[in-house]
């Protein structure tokens, strides 16, 4: 199945894994990131397999980074300066490295419509970890916190905030409500976190040149969760780019400006979010002309026998946060649910999501199919102390022009090795279980992909 | 202003905690106590010790996934960071101490509970056990170093532990890697594997990395875990105690 090239690189990449392991595997870990720092303490209090957070984790983030059932910001370990209380800057500062040192891809190259069919590509390359983020985060108040993560992608360059924010927590009394204030991912507190992956985004490749408000043909598919993608084609934002039908998005999207509250004002079993966000794909061009609200419940169940679950909806309501190739505004919603339980040593999760386009803009009527759904389905399981398993489905039932719309579905498959608590190295198998190669779309020319890299926190 | 106001707070409870381990606001310990107690752990412990106290909350398995520690059951599982002879109960203060300062590497520090909130949700964890119903447990005595370290203490203290077999465990240089640990025998109450930790990183160490500190870990052992009470044996020659603890922190200072 697999050609000679990417056997060679699975070969090489377990030998070097191989030959790495003894000279990168004492017992403990010797780097911990930010907030292990500062409580001296391990990784492990707040994930499940970083940088999946476990019940304790959660409640950590939703009390603003303090100790959940605390209010600890303004005193633990803290230097007073001036009106400031600081920890010591290493309390603040966390860097990640994480990204594929080798992309394999076997796809099928679409060429433009009326060209010659496309041709089967075994692409193999080696690459420097394609993302580093540096982080810093905490309480610089008794509750009062602030997150900042700048983010370096090397294929597009640029560093930029990807998220910024800060925090006001335990407004009223303990855990009624909590307030964020920049640019925040909303979906951090469902069960199934956007920005929290095991198996992370592996970005679609676009064919270039694609002129505005026309459509616009993609190489290769993208890898995001179905559950959290745009699912339509045939939408473009403000500028007329065409928006991925494979990129996160909306609630999804991992990062929006705006202000939300979340609390749990009735005690464990529940919390509650609501948001207004100055609306999607606000990078790449204007913010849309409404602002975008939402609203999130979530039930959880967290007593014992090393076990957890809990269930989220939430409703995300556009206002004129895209267009169709007439250039009409569309008000664009999601409504989704997600679940997620964890017992021991096994995690599962899932999202499923539908996305409506509340009236078809005229200019379309007939050739837009306005309702499209994304299906995900996780589980990550210890199979040792150090060796983490992952899997993951996904199933694109796409919306959108109908000559264009292709549906998908995947399955990814990762083992990801801790050489120490903070440095792991992983490989993963993507397959495509639609694999027709007929057609134009990339939903359905790639056949399998293979990955491998190397995620570093300290 | 209401910036100034919170940091005003938190101000004030930074100097609170710098008193510590005064208890004039430890409340008796009553059934009101142990209802405010029980709030708190809710909030701030269940997630890792469980609502019954059995150290199986839901985040409770992935601190150590298929090694030890879990978090501790407090209905009847021993304690290990005590001033009191192996296989007896804490103190108060001693638990006091566990939840201000943490234990490193395992949970986090509790410093920003109020002192009288530690102290309920202390009454709250002794009621999973009916064995704090019972007398309270003697304290070891624990005196003050006899002076500051000397290279020839720290010689002999080298010589006690060899002398002791701390090697087994600890290895040569205190590394962790000793013949016990290394062949998988060191193993806590629950079958689960324990790693002797790095002695020469002391601020790994989980009951506290002062001299005194160290010197009641091996005074009391950690009970539940392979690390025994040297009281009975080394704990004849106060002296040669000291040595060893210097000898200890000695290691640290090495390898910075
Ligand atoms: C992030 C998980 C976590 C949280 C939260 C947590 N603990 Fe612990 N606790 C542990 C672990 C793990 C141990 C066992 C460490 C060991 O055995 O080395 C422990 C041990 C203890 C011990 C036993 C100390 C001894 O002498 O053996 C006490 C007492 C304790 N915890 C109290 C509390 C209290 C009170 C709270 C809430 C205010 C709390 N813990 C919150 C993880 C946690
Ligand atoms: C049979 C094995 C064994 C022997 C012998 C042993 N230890 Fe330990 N020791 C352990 C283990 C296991 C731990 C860690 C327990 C834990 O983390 O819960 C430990 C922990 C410690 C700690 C750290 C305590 C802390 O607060 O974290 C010190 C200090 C220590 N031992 C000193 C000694 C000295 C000194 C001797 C010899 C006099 C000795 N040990 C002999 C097994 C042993």
């Amino acid at each position: 199945m697999f050609t000679r090239t990417s056997f060679l690189v699975v070969a090489l990449s377990i030998l070097g894994g191989a030959l790495l392991t003894p000279l990168l595997a004492p017992e403990e870990a010797q780097a911990i990131p930010a907030f292990a720092r500062k409580y001296n303490t391990n990784c492990m209090d707040c994930h499940t397999a970083p940088p999946i957070l476990n019940a304790f984790g959660q409640r950590f983030l939703e009390n603003g980074y303090q100790l959940p059932g605390t209010e600890d910001g303004g005193s633990t370990g803290k230097k007073k300066l001036s009106d400031l209380n600081l920890d010591d800057v290493n309390h603040y500062l966390g860097f990640r490295l994480i990204g594929n040192v080798t992309n394999s891809w076997r796809f099928k190259q679409q060429n433009p419509p009326g060209a010659d069919a496309g041709t089967v590509e075994n692409k193999t390359e080696f690459s420097f970890p394609n993302n580093f983020v540096v982080f810093a985060g905490g309480t610089v108040a008794k509750n009062v916190g602030f997150f900042v993560e700048l983010g370096h992608d090397v294929a597009e360059g640029g560093a930029e905030v990807e998220r910024g924010f800060v925090t006001f927590n335990n407004l009223g009394y303990r855990d009624l409500a909590h307030l964020r204030v920049g640019k925040f991912d909303p979906n951090t507190f469902s069960s199934y976190a956007t920005v929290r992956q095991q198996l992370g985004e592996i970005g679609e490749s676009q064919r270039g040149n694609c002129t505005a408000f026309a459509p616009c043909a993609f190489n290769r598919v993208g890898l995001a969760p179905s559950a959290f993608a745009t699912k339509f084609y045939g939408l473009y934002d403000r500028s007329g780019n065409a928006l991925s039908p494979f990129a996160a998005s909306l609630f999804n999207s991992g990062a929006e400006t705006g202000v939300d509250i979340h609390g749990r004002p009735f005690g464990d079993w529940f919390l509650y979010q609501v948001g207004v966000l100055n609306g999607s794909h606000e990078h790449l061009s204007d913010s849309n002309k409404g602002k975008d609200v939402y609203g999130m419940v979530r039930f959880d169940y967290a007593k014992s026998n090393f076990f957890s679950a809990s269930l989220s909806g939430f409703i995300y309501q556009g206002n004129s946060n895209a267009k169709v190739q007439t250039e009409e505004d569309v008000n664009w919603n999601r409504y989704g649910l997600s679940a997620r339980a964890t017992y021991m040593m096994v995690d599962v999760y899932a999202a499923y999501s539908v996305d409506k386009i509340n009236k078809t803009p005229m200019g379309v009527a007939g050739l837009f199919d306005s309702t499209a759904t994304g299906l995900t389905i996780g589980a990550d399981t210890y199979v040792t102390n150090q060796t983490l398993v992952s899997f993951r489905y996904d199933n694109l039932d796409a919306g959108g022009m109908l000559d264009q719309r292709t549906s998908a579905s995947f399955i990814g498959l990762q083992a990801k090795h801790f050489l120490r608590a903070n440095l792991a190295i992983f490989a993963r198998g993507d397959f495509n279980l639609r694999q027709s190669e007929g057609g134009e779309t990339a939903a359905r020319n790639l056949r399998h992909a293979f990955f491998s890299g190397i995620d570093v926190v300290f | 202003m209401r910036i100034h106001a919170l940091v005003a707070i938190g101000a004030s409870l930074l100097m609170l905690s710098g008193a510590s381990f005064v208890h004039a606001v430890k409340p008796e310990d009553n059934q009101a106590t142990r209802e405010k107690g029980k709030q708190i752990y809710e909030h701030a412990c269940l997630l890792c010790h469980g609502v019954d106290g059995r150290g199986d909350g839901p985040a409770g398995w992935f601190l150590s996934r298929y090694e030890g520690p879990r978090p501790r059951d407090f209905r009847g599982g021993s304690y290990k960071f005590r001033s009191t002879p192996s296989g007896e109960l804490p103190i108060d203060q001693d638990l006091f101490r566990t939840v201000t300062q943490g234990i490193s590497g395992h949970m986090p520090p509790y410093s920003g509970l109020s002192e009288e909130e530690r102290w309920q949700v202390i009454a709250y964890i002794k009621s999973f056990n009916q064995g704090f119903k019972g007398p309270v447990s003697i304290a070891l005595l624990l005196p003050n170093p006899p002076g500051p370290p000397s290279a020839a203490g720290i010689d002999n203290g080298r010589t006690v532990y060899i002398k002791y077999g701390c090697q087994n465990c600890h290895g040569d240089n205190g590394y962790g890697d000793g013949k016990e640990a290394l062949d998988g025998n060191l193993k806590d109450t629950y079958g689960h594997t324990i790693s002797p930790g790095d002695l020469t990183e002391r601020a790994s160490f989980k009951g506290g990395s002062s001299a005194q500190a160290i010197y009641r870990g091996i005074m009391t052992g950690l009970d539940g875990t392979p690390m025994p009470s040297y009281a009975d044996t080394i704990g004849g020659n106060d002296k040669d105690v000291w040595d060893l603890v210097y000898y200890i922190l000695s290691l640290s200072q090495e390898r910075q």
